[in-house]
This record gives C-alpha cells, structure tokens and sequence, in this order.
C-alpha cells in the first residue's frame, strides 16, 4: 500500500522524530511510503484567522502535492482535518472543490490509518512507563477519530495508562488564540497541566503536534518533569523508555 | 370574545420576506420530520409499566408517590394532608372529586379532623384567590400524567383556576391511571389536534413535574421556591 | 447600547475576569454540574442525535418560513383576544409596553426571566417613567437587589456570585438576618417576592417558544415565577424575540424537550406553562388583558445570511456550559447579556463588529459548543465566518497581522519558499535559543514565550531525513 505523509510544518520543522517513527510505524505494516517534498503548511492558522483568500494558495499547493497520493496520512489530526476544510474553502469554484473533495476522502490521521485502513491494534510496541492520553479537540470532535488512539495505547506493553480528568478540554491551543488571546490561554493550559499531574503520570501523549507544543512548552516553562510525547514515537518505541 | 389587534404587520414581515429573498408565504405545508425519536420512547409500554416509570422518575424530581384504589383514595388522601399539616386545603372544581367518591369525604373533614377544604369558585374569584393563598395544600386531579418526566398536565377553565396547584404551601396530584401516557409527545399530539378540529385550547395548560425549585444559587437544588414546597402525587387505579 | 455590560474594553473585561478568583470558583463548579447532568439526561435518551437533527431541521424549516408563522401566530393571538404589536426596534418595543403601562396607570411590574427584555432594556426603559420593576427569578431577583448587577449566564444569570456573595447582598439591601445557606436565602427570597406578585399590576414575561397554529406561547421555568406573572396580575404583557416560536404543539414537544435537557439536564423542568390569550371571561385567575410584543431589533438582517443558523439558538447555554474560555473570564468579560460561545456569535450580529469585533476570536475553535448544541448550531463555524467578515469585508483585523498573513499566505503557498525558511529558521533564532529551548522570542514570537517556551526549530528537518535515508538506504 502507497502512502503519503503529510508531515505537517510542525511535525517538518520541531517535532522530527514524530516523523520519523511514524515512517518507520507505516513501513513496518506493510507501507511504501512517500514524501512529496512540495508539501508545506496546509494554511490553518490564516483559514481559522479569517483569512480564507490568503490561505487559498497554500491548500492549492497541498492539493496538487498529494494529488497523486493513494493515501494521505498524517500525524496530526488538527492538520488532517484542515484537507478535509478544504472543500468548503473552495465552495463555488468547482475545478478546486472537486480536487478537494478527493483529497478530504483519502486522508486519515495516524492513528485512524491505522486502525482503520491497516486493521492494526497492536503495533508491537514495548513502552514502560506511567501516561496519560491527552484527546485533541479537531481529532476528537471535528475528525471524529475518538478509540483510535485509545485501542492502539492500550496494546502497549508495559505501559500504564492513565485517564486524564476532563479529557475533553481544551488544552488552549487554538493555533492564532495562543497568541492572540494569551492570557486565557495561559489558564487554559495551567487547568490542563493541574488534571495531567493529578494522574500522577509521567509521560503526556499526544496526537497533535499544536497541543503538544503548547503543553510541552508550559511544562517547560514552569519547570515540571512530565515528559510530553507524540504518540507515532511511543507506538514506534521497543522498550526504550 | 372580542378580537384583540394587531399593530405593523406588514411592514414587519415584508421586512422579513425581503431578508429571506422571497415574496411574502401565503401558505407553508408542515413538512414530515426526518427524524422521529420521539414515538420510540416508551412506546409499547402497558399502564402498569407506565406507572412504574413514574414512579421512578418521582424520586429524582422530590415528589412522593403513592399508589391507591378508589377503595381507599379517602384514607390515602387524608394522611397524605395530615403529613403536609393541612388545615386549609383548596381543590379545583371538579367532576372527579365526586366521581371518585371524596366529595361527601370533604364534608366530614370539617368536623372530623379540623380540616377546612375549599373548592375553587368561580363566582367569588377574589376569595378562591386569598384562600388559595393562604392555604397549605391545594388539589387537583391530572387531565394527562406523563410517566417519562414525572408531570401532570391541567388544562385550566372555569373550575379549574390556575392557583390551585400554585399558590398553596404544598400540592397534591391526583392521577388516575388511565391518565397516564408514555410522555410530552402523547399530550401536545392530543392539543395539536384540538387545534386542528377547531376545539378551543385551555388558555393556560400546566405541564407540572414536582415541586418548585432552584438552582440559582452556586447550583444547589433548593425546592421550594415560589410556587408549592412539597408535592405528592396519588395513582389511583381506575381500570 | 442596552445589550451591553461592563467596561468598553475587552481586554480590561477579560483580566477582570481572569482575576476574580471567587467568579472562576463558582464558574467552574457550575459548569461540572451541568456539564454532568446534560450529559446524564442526554444518554438516558438514548439517541440524542436524532433528537438533535429533528431539533435542526425544526429549526430550520421555521426560520426559512418565519413570516408565514409570524404571521399565523398574530391572527392567532388576536383571535383569543389578545393584542399583537410587531417592533421593529428595541425603542419601539419599550415604548409600546410604556404605551400599556400607561393606560392601566400601572405602578408596579413583576417581571419572569427574559433575555430579549435584557436585551432591549426594558426594565430602564419603565423606571424612566416610574414605575417599580421587581426580578422575579431568583438569580435575577439577586442581581437587581445587588445594584443591578449584570447577568453573567443566559439560564443561571447570578452563576458569577457565591452563597455567602448572595448573604451580604440580602443583608446589605433587605436587613436578611439568616446564614448563607441556599435554603435560607430561597426561603427569604420567596416570602419577599409573594408579596410583590400579588401587589402587581402587570405582569411581563419572556417567552420560551410561541405556537403560531393556536397563537400560544410556553414558559419554560423551575421556579414558578411566570406562572405567578401570568396568573395573578391584571394585565399580562409577553415580549418574544421574533424567531422564538414553533409550528405546533408537536414541535413544541420537541423543543422543551431539548431546552430542559441542554439547559438543566432535567427530562422537563417542575413547569412548563402553555397559555393562549388572556384568561375566558369565565375564568378566576390569569389576565384579564393580554399583549404580545413581537421584536427584531436586528435579527432580520442576520435572516438569509450566512448566519443565519444564530438563530436557531433556543437560550439553553449548553454551549455556555461547556466553554473553556467562559469557565476562566466568565460572562461579564463577554461585555454582553450574550455570553459564551453564542454570545461570540450573536453579539457582534445584534451589536455590530464595531463594538464587538474581539468577540469572535475569545475561543480556541475547540468546537465543545457545536458539539452540544441541541439544534445543531455550528458554533466554532460561525466564529471562523466572523473572523472572515472582520478580515476580508471589514478590513477590522489590524495591519501588524494583515502583514504577518499576507507573509505566511506566500509562504506556505510556496514550496520553495517554504523551504528556504524553515531550513533558516534554527539560524534565525539561535541568539535567542537556549538548551533546546527558547524562552523569550522576538517580536511575532514574543506572546508566545510569554506564557510558554518553544522548541527550537531543528536543523535536520524531517524532509532533510527523509531524503537522506532514501538516498542513504
């Protein structure tokens, strides 16, 4: 099966060996995978922004990157669903809307490729450690891709996983809101941190690589020993923890 | 009656038409919903099992229920106003207090248990309204009961003031069984359809679930707030 | 502006709120409460989500034929009895109730909970003339007490205060003597406003839900205060906003039944009361008069737009409920009688961008609102085509970011640009990076590392690995 990755800017630039452990996760069931190299941002932060103009070329670029593509796959969920925002991007220029329609119906998130096309549930993969999950909004609610991860962690051996209180929050990332509306944010993320310490674990997984980022960066700042993980690398991990 | 009037109309929904960007509708068909859930929800259930579903349901909205026979409705109702500490009690004016014999019960209260019962009269409305007032229990009987959400329906007309099941400190349901429908969906199709014959609707339909209550204050459920403080319902079964 | 609250200033609104401890606390455990119980009276249905693409499609079908329902629930009332007076304005629906108020030489009003009064400032309106409006719904009842405090919660409006709050507040205005346990104050609150009810000369209600084929209206409440504003004054006056009603009795079915469950997670509140016209002229109690005040105040100008779903909302505040960003500022910060989500998209259609146009981004898009809505209502949606309104046909989005868009549009619509940047972005930054980390980004970066660090970008990218294991292997 031919896949290609849509590796998101975040996942290109700071988050490499998300990437690299969801290549190596794919290829190990089965998958060719692909990088077009023209890829760059699907143009989220300016579509959410109100931007809709300035972000028409960006997804115009993505639409013909991947408009050879079998499978597009990606290892963030926020960023799957901008392909699948695409359609109504164009709505009423139909050459452009009709390429996005396509494009929304053969991408999938990690995770959701995963379970879903491949059929896996257990990727093999030996974690020890103590973690909780953290749901991202767009994948939870907008991707409707909600056991995915759940399944796959729960096949992790020797890795406790932990429910994290009030899973569905907000983390306060938001793309532009961080900046934008930084304060809330900032209380935002510090509620999100009090639930991920009440678990008491020490690993944070996540599927997002905004969240992750957002998240991380506060336990960062504030000094806390949780260790932030994109899930691609704990699904990937053969007992290296 | 007389017809009331209408002021702006036109210019009102010409306004709105425009904004639609449309000629005013003469005419609109009601379409047939998609979806219908609400046919589905106890459907199927017989009276008994209706029952039991009140029941149920009258623990989470603080009301007590009982369950009785004609037979012993007196006794039944008695000690439901002796436990509210009933002196004044005021009933709507009813057919049913007669039918299910506790009119001539009524009359003996007085003597036999200092117990003042008052019914609804609508030739001295401002005294029905003070009595009302001041009683500690009012009584109606349901015209409708939905067992889903714990609620009797009164359809208010001359005997049947609205006060009766508001104003007094604590109120009293009865519910003859064959009152009992599976929820909201039965009683509104039965009003839907009094429109649609031309029977004139009540001017004041009270669905009632419990006693009043309020969560205005950090979300604590406090009941009792303006109208009744406690409320019991009476099954009564009559089939 | 009547529907306006608090300072002019988002911002200064917004740290307000963030700094009101005792606000966030109340906030916060309101919000667990209803979030539970909406979610408990939601899966006891079973299937919610028929019930909300029925809610929708309801919705829907009535605002596409609004006049025609309109039109049949004024024939309808006037039929019974009843007078029907259609404002187009905020101002001309005051001055009608003036005009009622007037001719019955009323001098005092009691008042259920109404947003769309709120809204058009009714209760200013009225004491300019002086006549006593009393609060009837105890939250409400508790803020008017408390110097008018505005609400801050569309269902529950004294969310923002705590019992011992609402003690001092009685104590302070009332000579209250009791503790602050809820039952108390309840108690207190109910032999005060007995009094009121019945000294009342009119009686003025919102309304939940009109039924255009019998010209009926449904007053949805736990307390019984409307059903003591429509029993026991002489004259009763209900104002509605203009999308407020039903075909039927069939879907009024329907929508109390969402509304109670979204709101209050109760399968229907202790009353819902359905009244038609004044009382029969046989009848002891209820109105002997009765007038219905139809009001657009704006809502028109959303009808046929884009936004047009705003107006489907049926004032559950499930979305108000589940809202991140509510639970930290709370309502106030919203500087409207809107708050939350709804609010976000509501207010600036009612109030205009000019006052509200920082409304539409107070929300990370989590899409929590849409996700509850009873009737569907793509929330998140709407705050994107705000967004889009504000940047695109108001140019309202300010210049620093217009640059920083255009500049991100170009690039990320580039590959080749794309690529040059991220590989010198590791360089770009490295006088600010420090273990990995930076902690104080310059300019476009700065409010992030405010609150957070970021990671330094990498200088083997995951393209630069890609390619050098392919070329590599």
């Amino acid at each position: 099966m031919k896949v290609s990755l849509f590796i998101t800017c975040i996942g290109d630039i700071f988050y490499v060996n998300a990437g690299k452990a969801s290549v190596e996760l794919l290829e190990r069931f089965g998958c060719e995978v692909d990088f077009p190299v023209t890829q760059t941002c699907c143009g989220q932060p300016a579509y959410n922004s109100g931007y809709h103009e300035k972000t028409k070329a960006a997804a115009i670029n993505m639409i013909n990157s991947f408009e050879h593509a079998e499978y597009v796959v990606c290892p963030s969920g926020s960023c799957a669903y901008m392909f699948h925002e695409y359609e109504s991007l164009f709505k009423g220029d139909s050459k452009w809307e009709e390429k996005a329609g396509k494009l929304k119906q053969k991408t999938f998130e990690l995770t959701q490729f995963l379970t879903e096309i491949l059929g896996v549930e257990d990727t093999g993969a030996e974690f020890h450690g103590k973690a909780t999950y953290h749901s991202s909004c767009h994948m939870t609610r907008l991707l409707g891709v909600t056991e995915a991860p759940f399944k796959l962690l729960r096949n992790v051996k020797g890795l406790e996983l932990i429910d994290l209180p009030n899973r569905h929050d907000c983390c306060g990332f938001g793309g532009t809101f961080a900046v934008k509306m930084s304060s809330i944010s900032e209380q935002m993320v510090d509620e999100k941190i009090e639930h991920v310490e009440e678990t008491k674990a020490n690993f944070l997984i996540g599927a997002d690589g905004g969240c992750l980022m957002n998240i991380g960066g506060r336990i960062q700042r504030n000094e806390k020993s949780i260790k932030v993980m994109h899930i691609a690398e704990v699904l990937n991990s053969r007992g290296e923890a | 009656m007389q017809k009331g009037t209408i002021q702006n109309s036109d210019i009102f929904l010409d306004n709105i038409a425009k904004s639609l960007g449309r000629e005013r509708k003469e005419t609109v068909i009601r379409p047939t919903w998609h979806h219908q859930p609400q046919w589905d929800v106890l459907a199927n259930y017989t009276q008994n099992q209706l029952v039991d579903v009140l029941e149920a349901q009258c623990k989470s909205i603080h009301t007590d229920l009982i369950r009785t026979c004609k037979e012993n409705l007196n006794e039944t109702l008695l000690k439901v106003i002796k436990n509210f500490h009933g002196k004044t009690v005021m009933t709507s004016d009813d057919s049913r207090f007669e039918m299910f014999g506790l009119k001539d019960h009524f009359n003996e209260y007085k003597q036999r248990e200092d117990i003042d019962v008052h019914t609804w009269d609508k030739t001295d409305g401002d005294t029905s309204i003070r009595v009302a007032e001041r009683a500690d229990v009012g009584i109606t009987f349901s015209d409708i009961t939905l067992a889903e959400s714990g609620t009797v329906v009164l359809f208010s007309d001359e005997g049947k003031g609205r006060s009766v099941s508001l104003l007094p400190a604590t109120y009293i349901a009865l519910i003859p069984q064959s009152t009992l429908v599976p929820r909201m969906s039965q009683a509104t199709k039965e009003i839907h359809r009094q429109v649609e014959n031309r029977e004139r609707v009540s001017s004041c339909v009270n669905f009632i679930s419990g006693p009043s209550n309020s969560a205005d204050i950090e979300m604590n459920l406090v009941v009792g707030v303006h109208g009744p403080i406690k409320a019991t319902y009476i099954v009564i079964e009559d089939q | 502006m009547p529907m306006h609250i608090g300072e002019k200033e988002f911002s200064s609104r917004v740290n307000k709120g963030l700094e009101d401890d005792f606000m966030r606390g109340a906030v916060r455990s309101a919000q667990g409460r209803l979030q539970t119980n909406r979610a408990k009276a939601a899966d006891e249905l079973g299937d919610w989500e028929e019930w909300r693409y029925l809610g929708q499609e309801i919705r829907q079908h009535t605002m596409e034929n609004l006049d025609f329902y309109l039109k049949q629930l004024s024939e309808k009332v006037a039929e019974r009895g009843g007078h029907v007076y259609f404002a187009e304005t905020a101002e001309d629906a005051n001055n009608y109730v003036k005009q009622v108020i007037n001719k019955k030489n009323a001098k005092k009003v009691a008042k259920s909970k109404s947003m769309v009064t709120e809204e058009i400032a009714l209760n200013d309106a009225l004491e300019e003339q002086g006549c006593e409006v009393v609060e009837t719904d105890l939250g409400e009842y508790i803020l008017q007490i408390d110097d008018h405090d505005p609400p801050s919660h569309i269902v529950a409006p004294a969310l923002h205060k705590n019992k011992e709050q609402i003690r001092d507040v009685f104590k302070d205005k009332l000579g209250y003597t009791n503790t602050e346990k809820p039952e108390e104050l309840t108690l207190f609150a109910r032999e005060q406003l007995r009094k009121e009810f019945l000294a009342a000369d009119v009686g003025i209600t919102g309304c939940n839900f009109a039924v255009a084929e019998s010209g009926s209206f449904a007053l949805v409440t736990n307390e019984g205060n409307a059903r003591m504003v429509s029993t026991l004054p002489k004259t009763q006056i209900t104002v509605m906003g203009m999308e407020r009603i039903v075909p039927t009795w069939e879907e009024l079915d329907v929508m109390v039944s969402l509304l109670t469950r979204a709101a209050v997670g109760q399968k229907l509140t202790s009353y819902v009361t359905a009244l038609t016209g004044p009382k029969d002229e046989t009848e002891v109690d209820g109105p002997e008069e009765f007038h219905l005040v139809i009001v657009d105040n704006g809502r028109s100008k959303i009808l046929g737009t884009e936004f047009q779903e705003a107006l489907h909302c049926i004032r559950c505040a499930a979305c108000i409920n589940v809202c991140p960003v509510y639970r930290h500022v709370g309502g106030h910060a919203y500087g409207s009688i809107y708050p939350g989500p709804i609010g976000a998209v509501l207010t600036p259609l009612l109030g205009g961008y000019e006052d509200y146009k920082e409304l539409p981004y107070a929300s990370s898009l989590c899409g929590a609102c849409t996700e509850v809505c009873p009737v569907k209502i793509p929330l998140h949606e709407q705050l994107i085509l705000h967004r889009k309104k504000i940047v695109e046909d108001e140019k309202k989005s300010g210049f620093g970011e217009n640059v920083a868009m255009s500049g991100f549009g170009i690039m990320a619509g580039s590959s080749r640009l794309f690529n040059t940047a991220t590989r010198m972005a590791p360089y770009l930054v490295t006088p600010y990076a420090k273990d990995n980390a930076i902690s104080k980004g310059p300019g476009p970066v700065k409010p992030w590392t405010d609150i957070r660090d970021l990671p330094v970008p990498q200088k083997e990218r995951f393209r630069d690995w890609f390619k050098s294991r392919k070329t590599g292997g």
